[in-house]
């Protein structure tokens, strides 16, 4: 007994010196936990992720500040669980795996989940997509780099009141952002002198959208903000709007329902169809065209970027500025974030800067569905330069 | 005006599309006493199976329909030899979960096949566009889906009242003891009721893909709906099943446009109500055992 005691009091020390040793190596590497969904229902977001972390890794390198970064994904399974797992993964991020930055945190819930964490570990958090606005308030440690969703819908309202629209109706899904767009759209077109004739939330789930578009008819508006979840829905309620003629009659002016790797889900009824993003595949700049280059190289030449991936590729941007300005000390979070802010650079969805509020100051983009060359495609009619992000709101 | 003829327009015609693929379970369901949770798969893999055909340019849309019901009543003979026989004498909740269980081996199967997206319909130009009825415009696909659904209601109507085949099955569904001790050959008339039955389903689905969305998920997402119709109408009551559907599609459609928000809860809500005042279903009939 005795002999096994002092044994293991020995082994103890042995374990603990070389353990010592092991966190004497680690300051070296500086880790990043990526959060999203790599299975499940949302696995395209997923994939985006990966594709603009690997593509950015491509071009920039592992090594920053003299630092070398390590990437953890962990599978928030979006879609198929609740966000508490994205909690759980966050917590494990920060206190197994040590990770110094986290990005991700696809959908509100998730981010809104984390941010405890972020707060109590003091760890910077990149929102690569999430864009409702009360997030950025729930933590000082978030920066946001996709957009605020209120800004399409009033960029929207004043686009279409500077074509002379005057009868509005908004039609949105019904949950937290559908109805942030709603209330963005329905002030600013107000604001500017135009009259609300209609504001429709459409459920979830919601497979007929025949009943919406008579409603819709029957009021007789000339512009119609939309914000449907894309896939299944944003297909049948367009051609719903289609199949009553309203495609041809009205402005229809939408965010994310036909980008260009769904397009191939619609007919020619979507042509005709606007809507306003703060990126575009089809952008013609060195920053963008690089990005497509490596894309295509590494994961086959059919691969656009989507806001995913963007939004993947500039958020590990900024947390190479991050670690860059922690070089040579332990690295920290709060500072960090600080560091940031002001931080302008050319993103492949053009010119960008962090303001102070943690958002992005950047281009919006409004497009139309064309057909060229019979394949159908969103070209961008118009740019709106630098928008600031709304004053922040409760 | 205008919002009446809309609300029958489209809550006929989706309520037809919905008593295709209903009217097999009433049946199965009246007849065999099995809790089929696994109907609507029979539906999506019809409608996959001809869109899919179409989309690919093997065959013309009108084609492709037959061809896809066939498929699904040959997979189904296979379906109820090897599986749903043993169904037939076990506990109810037995047959919840492995009807459940096939669901999402169907969906998992689909998903594999045709991926997670709605897979596009592409109607052929002669379903495409709109008509002027005078006093609006109708999309032509719903016009001829009507018409459609009638005419194969109709037979249907025609098969299970004037047919020898026809009035057996309603003496099975009736007293199934009683039928069997006249030499009713019960279980053969089990498995060509079931095999009509999805091949039913798989036409309702094939046609109503416009209106009904493909995707993988598609046997979960229609279940309710088609339960409502059987509940609504009673276990075997195939007369029933057509003034149910339309009664569901016009409440469904009716529901959605004057109440956008909770549109959707108006069928269930009316459900808790009839449920509560008339078990027996809308259209009661007599049954014995």
């Amino acid at each position: 007994m005795k002999i096994s005691l002092v044994r293991l009091v020995a082994a103890m020390a042995l374990g603990s010196l070389t353990a010592t040793a092991q966190v004497a190596h680690a300051e070296e590497t500086i880790k990043i936990g990526i959060v999203g969904p790599f299975s499940g229902p949302f696995a395209t977001t997923g994939t985006g992720f990966r594709q603009g972390l690997e593509a950015y890794v491509a071009q920039h390198g592992s090594e920053v500040g003299g630092r070398k970064v390590q990437l953890i994904y962990r599978d928030s399974e979006t879609g198929s669980s609740d966000p508490s797992v994205a909690k759980r993964l966050a917590q494990e991020l920060v206190v197994n795996d040590n990770v110094a930055l986290l990005g991700g945190f696809m959908l509100t819930p998730e981010a809104a989940a984390a941010a405890p964490v972020a707060n109590e570990a003091k760890t910077p958090l990149l929102l690569f997509n999430a864009a409702t606005p009360a997030l950025l308030e729930m933590s000082p440690y978030y920066i946001r780099m996709g957009q605020n969703i209120a800004q399409p819908a009033e960029l929207g309202a004043t686009w279409a009141r500077q074509l002379g629209k005057s009868r509005g109706y908004s039609a949105t899904a019904d949950y937290a952002p559908g109805h942030i767009v709603e209330e963005a759209f329905a002030a600013k077109f107000a604001a500017e002198g135009g009259k609300i004739i209609g504001k429709d939330r459409i459920p979830l789930k919601t497979v007929d959208f025949a009943p919406f578009a008579e409603r819709i008819a029957n009021a007789n508006p000339d512009v119609l903000e939309v914000f449907i979840t894309p896939g299944a829905p944003a297909v049948g309620f367009i051609k719903a709007l289609a199949a009553r003629g309203l495609t041809k009659k009205i402005l229809i002016i939408g965010q994310g329902e036909a980008e260009d790797n769904d397009l191939h889900l619609y007919d020619d009824s979507v042509v005709g169809f606007h809507s306003i993003i703060y990126l575009s595949a089809a952008l013609d700049n060195p920053e963008n065209n690089a990005l497509k280059a490596t894309l295509h190289r590494r994961f086959g030449p059919g691969t656009e970027p989507s806001a995913f991936t963007i939004g993947a590729y500039d958020g590990l941007n900024i947390m190479y500025r991050m670690i860059e300005s922690q070089a040579g000390k332990p690295f920290d979070g709060a500072a960090a974030v600080k560091s940031v802010i002001g931080y302008s650079w050319k993103s492949p969805r053009g010119p960008v800067t962090i303001a102070p509020s943690r958002e992005l100051i950047q281009n919006f983009y409004v497009r139309e569905v064309e057909k060229k060359d019979g394949k159908l495609q969103n070209v961008v009619i118009k740019t709106f330069e630098q928008v600031q992000p709304p004053a922040s709101k409760k | 005006m205008s919002v009446v003829a809309f609300i029958i327009l489209y809550g006929v015609s989706y309520g037809l599309v919905l008593c295709l693929i209903s009217v097999g379970l009433v049946v199965t369901m009246g007849l065999m006493r099995v809790i089929n949770l696994a109907h609507g798969a029979f539906a999506a893999i019809g409608g996959y199976i001809a869109v899919s055909l179409a989309g690919h340019g093997l065959l013309p849309f009108a084609a492709a329909i037959p061809v896809a019901v066939i498929a699904v009543v040959l997979l189904s003979i296979v379906m109820e030899r090897l599986l749903f026989v043993h169904l037939y004498n076990a506990p109810e909740l037995d047959q919840v979960l492995m009807t459940i269980g096939f669901n999402f081996v169907v969906v998992a199967a689909l998903t594999l096949f045709f991926g997670t997206d709605v897979y596009p319909v592409r109607l052929p130009p002669w379903l495409a566009g709109s008509v002027d009825l005078g006093f609006r415009t109708f999309e032509v696909y719903r016009v001829i889906t009507m018409a459609v659904c009638l005419a194969v209601i109709g037979l249907l109507w025609l098969a299970f009242d004037r047919t020898n085949l026809g009035a057996r099955l309603r003496a099975a569904v009736d007293n199934r003891g009683m039928a069997q001790a006249t030499g009713i050959d019960v279980p053969r008339l089990f498995l060509l009721t079931f095999a009509a039955g999805s091949g039913l389903a798989a036409f309702g689905g094939a046609i109503g893909a416009p209106m009904l969305p493909l995707e993988p998920i598609y046997p979960f997402k229609y279940l309710v709906l088609v339960l409502v119709v059987v509940a609504l109408s009673g276990f075997g009551n195939v007369r029933a099943v057509v003034g149910v559907s339309i009664f569901v599609g016009i409440v469904d459609t009716a529901g959605r446009f004057f109440l956008p928000d909770l549109g959707a809860f108006i069928i269930y809500a009316l459900l808790i109500v009839l449920m509560i005042w008339r078990r027996q279903g809308l259209f009661a009939q007599r049954t014995v055992a």
